[in-house]
């Protein structure tokens, strides 16, 4: 007896895709046609009409899954506003759009790239070194990596020469604005001790969002405020507010080591960023790591104290690379349990029994896709069937509510904008599981030329078809 | 099966990839099919000349079809259009296109695609300033698509405007223009075709042109930046069939193009490189 043919190794897990998720693939990429503006992706129409910087690096992570061509100039454009000494400012703006339509605009931080594009000062969380390598592994394209790399590197040059504040491997923030996190109770405290005068200039984000979905008046005052400082002051040295973040350093650690896989591809010494990297993930431990919390805390560089409020960016250091065994699964642990990852509610970014514990407004308890993404791809290798279980959740909450800014952690409700990009493009990227696209490739093998079968009509005669084609 | 059915069966299934019958080696719709299969194609996209000549051939699309060849779609081929200056020969393209389209509505096809003309005038080459204004082009064009829309309509199958570049045709060059006209006969049967390579002269972003034209497109044709085969230029394939998949287009993928290399090695290639990305 013959046995029957042995199947090609397939993961037994994956099934075809769903309708649901066909649903959801197609909805993620018309939100990302409608934002893409020609060179780079609006992180919203309304609420967000300019270039942001970790916006366009997880956008390019998404894109990577539908247009790597896009994913790359997305990253390159969001370099095309990067200043001489290296950094990468947080918004680069459409000089098409307005100055009133987003506040603080152009006119407020007073800010040319060397490129000409008018851009703000502060930085962002550094997840681009990570996104250029998986637009490359989506598409492997070394032209793309050795335009990108030097780039890159100067970026970090930038953080490592002028954001180590404290004698560690660490670097600081020197505005809530730069943790990406913005609004977090994290900042309450050292928040607290800037003074905050008048706000004279008039918010444009509640002409979009409901005020209970987004800071007080009295926090936005601060940030302008601390902005206006570091402004004043030429973009250097400290602010009132120089602050050790755990996601904003965690995600430096992991581009560190992005970066050396990108060195490997493009001739470049690898060994600087392994180095780093490693020593990243030391200071964090031994700065940031609170045995007792189990979780990763702010520290407040002009005092020395860690800050008492926990939030979502203290599991990110997840991703870290080389991260001990015996605290990553510290972190999976106050993941399920203060975080509530196992109850099948999305994960939030504050911890639901946290006195500040707000569902529904920014970064005080809502659930959004960035942070989940980072915790799911950390927990990749610590807790595969948690990743997954997150990352069903993470396609509930954009198929039940949209592809919102952010949600409910607990009912799903989406709030902030709609049709929000980095919701759409990470959607996408969870939706893309490698082993569910090398599926899709199997079942598009094209046929083998088989050979002419024997004449069964009428003869065409010559010339009865013309071959001009309209060009 | 009619042009409605037709399009509901479709959109059960994914995009289907046709090949215009003149880039296919064999003497007869079988023989093509047959090659264009094994090349990874699903089926043939016609063309339409004029002269009657396209009715003439029914005896042999008849039994092409009874063989089992796939041929939902015809691309008119004709030295004038419904959009010519002259009105004998805009009525005499009117009349072949109706002929056309009551031949393909027997073979229970999709229907018929047409430009508003070719080769007759461009605003960006001498002399410039075409005879005719554009409100004039415009009655013209809307008189000929009613027209051809309520034929079509009756017999269950499209007519369908393709927008051309700019050196190509001076009326519809983006499908933006085709919609327009589309809506303006308030006819279901009147509907927008998208070539990629025309698309890549004309739209700002062609993939957010598609997904404005998405409740009109019907068709599309597909050829590069060089007006060769897919893969050969620098579209975005990708992203252009990821559009097109998100917009819910379950039609066809007709290539038209001028053939860069053998078919024989030239068309596999050409399948394989489109169907990555479906």
């Amino acid at each position: 007896m013959i046995p029957p043919a042995q199947a090609p190794a397939r993961p037994t897990t994956i099934a075809e895709p769903s309708a649901e998720e066909a649903g959801i693939r197609r909805g993620a990429i018309r939100v990302l046609l409608a934002n893409w503006t020609g060179a780079y992706t609006v992180p919203s129409r309304r609420l967000y009409p300019h270039q942001w910087s970790w916006d366009s690096a997880f956008i390019a992570i998404g894109a990577a899954r539908w247009s790597p061509r896009r994913a790359r100039t997305e990253l390159m454009t969001l370099f095309g506003g990067q200043w001489r000494d290296g950094r990468v400012p947080h918004i680069v703006f459409n000089p098409a759009v307005p100055e009133d339509a987003y506040f603080p605009g152009p006119a407020f931080w007073q800010a040319t790239a060397p490129s000409g594009a008018r851009t703000s000062g502060i930085v962002q969380p550094p997840v681009h070194a990570l996104a250029a390598w998986r637009v490359h592994l989506a598409d492997p394209d070394r032209a793309f990596l050795y335009r990108i790399y030097p780039r890159l590197e100067a970026q970090h040059r930038f953080l490592r020469t002028s954001r180590r504040m404290s004698g560690s491997e660490l670097v600081s923030i020197v505005h809530p604005w730069e943790s990406g996190m913005d609004n977090s109770p994290i900042w309450d405290a050292p928040l607290a001790k800037v003074a905050a005068p008048h706000m004279r200039e008039r918010r444009r984000d509640l002409a979009h969002v409901a005020a209970g979905e987004r800071p007080t008046d009295r926090d936005y005052a601060r940030y302008t405020a601390i902005a206006a400082a570091y402004r004043d002051a030429g973009y250097t040295g400290r602010t009132g507010f120089v602050v050790e973040d755990p996601l904003f350093n965690a995600l430096y650690g992991a581009a560190e080591a992005a970066l050396a896989r990108i060195a490997a591809v493009v001739d470049a010494d690898p060994a600087p960023h392994l180095r780093r990297a490693e020593e990243i993930t030391q200071a964090m431990l031994e700065r940031l790591w609170d045995p007792s919390g189990g979780i990763f805390r702010a520290r407040d560089a002009r005092t020395g104290e860690i800050l008492p409020e926990d939030s979502v960016a203290g599991l990110v250091p997840l991703i870290l690379p080389g991260l001990p065994a015996d605290v990553a699964d510290r972190l999976v642990a106050t993941a399920v349990t203060r975080f509530g990852l196992k109850d099948g509610t999305l994960l939030p970014s504050y911890p639901p029994g946290g006195a500040a514990f707000e569902p529904a407004r920014y970064w005080r308890g809502p659930s959004w896709l960035n942070t989940s993404w980072l915790v799911l791809e950390g927990l990749r290798a610590t807790d595969p069937g948690l990743a997954h279980r997150l990352g069903a959740q993470v396609l509930r909450a954009v198929r039940e509510a949209g592809f919102r800014e952010y949600f409910n952690p607990f009912t799903g409700e989406g709030h902030g904008c709609g049709d929000f990009g980095w919701s759409a493009a990470l959607a996408l990227d969870v939706l893309a599981d490698p082993a569910l696209r090398a599926q899709y490739r199997l079942d598009r093998v094209p046929a083998p030329l088989g050979q002419l079968d024997q004449q069964r009509g009428g003869v065409v005669e010559g010339g009865d078809l013309g071959d001009q084609v309209l060009a | 099966m009619t042009a409605m059915t037709a399009m509901t069966a479709m959109t059960a299934k994914t995009m289907r990839i046709t090949c215009q019958e003149q880039l296919v080696p064999g003497r007869t719709l079988q023989e093509k099919f047959d090659f264009a299969t094994a090349a990874g194609f699903d089926g043939i996209e016609l063309r339409g000349k004029g002269g009657r000549h396209f009715e003439s051939r029914l005896c042999e699309l008849t039994r092409a079809k009874a063989d089992g060849v796939v041929m939902p779609t015809v691309c008119v081929d004709m030295p004038h259009f419904i959009g010519d200056f002259s009105a004998e020969l805009r009525r005499d393209a009117i009349d072949q296109l109706r002929s056309q389209l009551s031949v393909i509505a027997e073979l229970g096809g999709l229907g018929v695609m047409t430009p508003a003309s070719w080769g007759q005038f461009s605003l960006r080459l001498p002399p410039f300033e075409p005879p005719r204004p554009p409100a004039e082009d415009r009655a013209v064009l809307l008189d000929a698509l009613t027209e051809l829309g309520e034929h079509a309509a009756a017999l269950d199958v499209l007519i369908m405007l393709e927008p051309l570049n700019r050196y190509e045709n001076h009326m519809v060059n983006t499908l933006a223009q085709a919609v327009e006209l589309c809506r303006a006969t308030g006819l279901g049967s009147v509907r927008a075709v998208g070539d990629t390579y025309h698309m890549n002269i004309e739209e700002d972003d062609p993939c957010s042109a598609l997904a404005e034209a998405a409740p009109h497109l019907a068709h599309m044709q597909v050829s590069e930046s060089n007006r060769h085969q897919p893969g050969t230029g620098h579209l975005d394939w990708a992203a252009h069939l990821a559009t097109l998949d998100a917009i819910g287009y379950h039609g066809d993928l007709a290539l038209e193009c001028r053939l860069r290399g053998e078919p024989e090695t030239a068309l596999p290639q050409t399948a394989a490189f489109l169907r990555m990305f479906l």
